[in-house]
């Protein structure tokens, strides 16, 4: 793999990051317009509120988005005493990444699993289960955290953040366009407000599956060019497949939520459905990508 | 007709002028790369040296006959100490190196030192070091590559030759230090 493909990687990131922002705002905006033509005597109040609420929505899910990660997953910071280890080995691949430290955090769970989050390297954060410390030695969590530490220097962590925000927020929209029915159902019936509310209706109930769909299919991509800058790394992709082969070999789910699945290094959830609903490529096919560098 | 001309020859001399900011940021960001990468090794190896003092004084009750190694090692730490460039740097990193291993190795043979909590943890420590003097060395290497690649590539080797950057060294492991040790029987 040369490294010219890394840096397409990165400003590939960087453009759709700044696309996908665009989205989000337009959509919000575009929604406001819509919440104003069903109410015409607020249009204005509503189409201002609409572009206020989502400017603070996206400016603070930017923002804290490593926060509300780990406090939705429950992970506490490690101390550099305990996980003398993990610090070292972080420490070391950042030299040769030429990476800034990432915080390291930890979360309280048997399965072997690790991600990484936060919106540019300089503020990331990366967080180990504690069955991963406990079940790999050095030379596999080396190979898991190369794993997450090219996510960061791929900017993969700021896209994936974004696209998170994407999926919560219509999700959100949805649910609102839903039960907002229940209540202006009788007394707004006339013509072009009802065509609104159907295109309102077929939009709340395709939108989510398709950006499920999309965030899907645009995760899996990434985990193998993670896969591959780990090795560009550690020089040697032993200690990831080794540690591959034991993830494969759990069956227990994690309780996590959906939403930062894809940011693990493998489903957390551990579903069988193969196909589009995948977050992550199968195990086997990641062991052999590797097995052939 | 003339301001057509007039105008092509502006955005041919605008385009010039950016591609050559465009390279000369790029060598400058990438020859800072190198500096810094080359200042990571050295803060490295002096957090090894800073290390060896405390080593010495916990192992020195427990191997008392092991006098040779222990100079071996405090030699090697103030030639490391004393060194200018960083060929020679990294070149006493390694000496300092093969002598602690030799202590680790002669530390199996005493179990009281092996239970000792200030032992083992320095011991961690410099094996952790060890791995982060290879991977900035790793990253001093890889940084030297995509600069070499700028300078050797075309139109990199245009500007490299307008802005005189030439292609840089890479860092060596120095010959002796790859040489199989010589046993000797005395």
């Amino acid at each position: 793999m040369k490294s010219i493909s890394f840096h397409d990687q990165i400003s590939r990131n960087k453009r759709k990051s700044i696309f996908l922002i665009f989205v989000i705002l337009l959509v919000l905006i575009l929604l406001s317009y819509v919440i104003g033509l069903i109410y015409p005597d607020y249009f204005f109040i509503i189409l201002i509120l609409g572009i206020i609420i989502s400017l603070s929505y996206i400016l603070t899910s930017y923002y804290n988005s490593d926060k509300i990660a780990l406090a939705s997953v429950n992970a506490k910071p490690a101390s550099y005493e305990k996980h003398r280890q993990i610090h070292n080995i972080v420490e070391g691949i950042c030299l040769a990444s030429g990476l800034p430290k990432p915080k390291i955090y930890i979360l309280e769970d048997k399965q072997i699993n690790a991600f990484a989050t936060g919106r540019d390297p300089k503020h990331s954060v990366i967080c180990l289960t504690t069955g991963a410390i406990e079940k790999l030695d050095k030379q596999e969590l080396e190979g898991v955290i190369g794993h997450e530490l090219s996510h960061i220097s791929n900017y993969d962590i700021r896209f994936m953040t974004l696209v998170t925000v994407m999926v919560g927020m219509i999700a959100i929209i949805s649910q609102i366009f839903l039960r907002s029915l229940w209540f202006s159902g009788n007394r707004n019936r006339n013509k072009s407000n009802a065509i609104i509310m159907i295109i309102g209706i077929v939009l709340a109930i395709l939108a989510p599956l398709v950006v499920t769909i999309v965030q899907m299919t645009i995760s899996r991509k990434r985990e193998y060019v993670a896969d591959a800058s780990s090795v560009k790394f550690i020089r040697s992709p032993t200690g990831l497949i080794r540690a591959l082969k034991k993830i494969k070999q759990e069956h227990e789910p994690m309780k996590v939520s959906g939403a930062v699945s894809p940011l693990f290094i493998s489903d957390p959830l551990k579903k069988k459905l193969s196909g589009l609903f995948q977050t992550h490529p199968p195990i086997n096919k990641r062991i052999e990508v590797l097995e052939r560098m | 007709m003339i301001t057509m001309t007039y105008w092509i020859i502006l955005i041919i001399i605008a385009i010039t002028i950016l591609i050559t900011i465009i390279y000369y940021n790029r060598f400058a960001v990438l020859g800072n790369r190198i500096d810094n990468s080359l200042a990571q090794i050295d803060v490295q190896l002096r957090k090894r040296a800073d290390l060896v003092p405390n080593l010495v004084s916990s192992i020195k009750g427990y191997m008392k006959h092991e006098k040779t190694i222990i100079t071996k090692v405090t030699e090697a730490r103030k030639v490391l100490l004393g060194a200018k460039n960083i060929q020679d740097k990294v070149k006493a990193g390694n000496q300092l190196q093969s002598a602690l291993k030799s202590i680790f190795a002669l530390a199996e043979n005493y179990p009281q030192l092996k239970a000792n909590e200030n032992f083992l943890q320095l011991q961690q420590e410099l094996s952790a070091i060890e791995d982060k003097v290879a991977y900035s060395r790793q990253f001093y290497n890889d940084s030297i590559l995509s600069f070499n690649d700028l300078c050797r590539t075309f139109p990199g080797s245009m500007f490299a030759a307008i802005f005189s950057k030439k292609s840089r060294e890479y860092l060596k492991i120095p010959a002796e230090s790859r040489a199989v040790p010589k046993i000797s029987f005395d």
